[in-house]
């Protein structure tokens, strides 16, 4: 291997393929740009947002085969470190998007299942990845046994602790940017006619509530 | 009937002592205080117990208009609730902290914070670590470590001063470095990571 092979990996990255008929094509840049957003967005909302298991897969395949390349570049290459540390870099992106993720799912560990279990009846994509699903019935699992054990101190005891359960505070501000016109962000849900209009690129600071759909969407970015 | 004053005015103070026990040893985990645990749920039981009688009590009284028993009776339920809240504080903090060490350690405690877990959070502990663990393998194609890259980085290579007699250590690329209380190595940042969090090294910032 030789730099020539790291230098295509780093310009020219991937090609995915959805479908035979459906074919994406996604440039390393974009790819990295989509999980920056998603990490910053992760970072600063109050709650979990639908996952990017897709994106992330990716980006790790794309790491491994850079690694490899890495290993068999030469040591005395001035290059190698380069690349090294844009490697070392997008790891440490992914690990503290992936990190992020889970501490929100232990934070709001009730609230996140309750939500998703009622993704599942409606049939609505949910939030987590199968993967993260699995920790977090895991995690309740372990929690629920923990207390369970703690607390049967007598027959007679109230249960009513169970459910007084960690939610977020959805109604937290946020500084968000705006990366499209948008006509009308409602302010005040019980009055119509409390509605901002955001200019493309312009930011603003406003509670969480009133973006999650924008922010989901990808409209608004946080920062 | 008398009001049992006198266990009532220190029921709060056990209770408040856990929270103040924790509160003091911020980002330590204490050792497991289990006396006072069980001092705490004994108060709750007999708060609960005497409690009972007096809802009989007062059960009776009432038909003849007497209700004097009532506020003894919220007086303990908001005790008990207090209490109550001050162990699902006391536990919860615990496994908090439990959990940043799982992070930090990975899954083998070191034996001197091993002591100050209690039967039931060890067990906790091995099914938290088990299901990162197994979160950890899931993701991606090979999984990832999540453990490691906590920081942003600047570099490649780091400075670092090795604090103890580690002896030979060997990198992933399979060279062997010696490592000698009160030297100075120049190594790759992911190696050191680990080293670091586990009192071997000390970062030298220049």
């Amino acid at each position: 291997m030789n730099n020539m092979d790291i230098d295509h990996d780093l310009n020219n990255l991937l090609e995915i393929e959805e479908d035979e008929e459906d074919e994406i094509l996604l440039s390393p840049a974009t790819l990295v740009k989509i999980i920056e957003e998603a990490w910053l967005n992760e970072k600063f909302s109050p709650e979990i947002l639908p996952n990017k298991q897709e994106y992330v897969d990716l980006l790790l395949g794309q790491l491994a085969a850079m690694d490899d390349n890495l290993e068999n570049a030469s040591d005395r290459d001035i290059k190698k470190g380069v690349h090294q540390l844009e490697v070392d870099r997008l790891k440490f992106l992914v690990c503290s998007y992936l990190r992020t993720r889970l501490e929100k799912i232990e934070t709001y560990i009730e609230h996140i299942l309750k939500q998703e279990n009622e993704r599942i009846e409606k049939g609505e994509e949910m939030y987590l990845t199968d993967a993260e699903f699995n920790f977090a019935n895991n995690f309740k699992e372990g929690v629920d046994k923990h207390f369970d054990n703690l607390m049967g101190i007598h027959p007679t005891m109230p249960i009513s602790w169970k459910n007084q359960i960690v939610q977020p505070n959805i109604n937290s501000f946020v500084f968000a940017k705006s990366k499209a016109d948008i006509e009308s962000i409602l302010i005040d849900e019980g009055n119509d006619d409390e509605t901002v209009y955001v200019n493309k690129d312009s930011q603003i600071i406003i509670s969480y509530n009133s973006v999650s759909n924008l922010v989901k969407n990808g409209d608004v970015q946080l920062i | 009937m008398a009001l049992r004053y006198s266990n009532c005015r220190n029921v709060w103070r056990k209770a408040l002592e856990l929270i103040k026990e924790l509160d003091r040893c911020t980002g330590t985990l204490p050792p497991y205080n289990s006396d006072l645990v069980s001092e705490v749920n004994n108060e709750i039981k007999h708060l609960i117990e005497s409690n009972l009688e007096d809802a009989r009590l007062d059960e009776e009284n009432r038909s003849s208009g007497d209700v004097s028993l009532l506020p003894t009776i919220i007086c303990r339920h908001s005790a008990i609730a207090r209490n109550f809240r001050c162990l699902l504080a006391y536990h919860y903090n615990r496994l908090r902290c439990i959990r940043t060490m799982r992070w930090e350690f990975g899954g083998i405690l070191p034996p001197d914070i091993k002591e100050n877990l209690s039967q039931l959070e060890l067990e906790w502990f091995s099914k938290y670590s088990n299901s990162l663990a197994q979160y950890m393998r899931s993701v991606g194609e090979e999984g990832i470590n999540l453990t490691v890259n906590l920081k942003p980085p600047k570099s490649v290579h780091i400075e670092v001063r090795c604090l103890v007699d580690y002896g030979k250590y060997e990198m992933n690329n399979g060279t062997i470095v010696f490592l000698k209380k009160n030297t100075r190595h120049f190594l790759p940042r992911l190696e050191c990571e680990e080293l670091i969090r586990q009192g071997v090294f000390e970062h030298v910032v220049s």
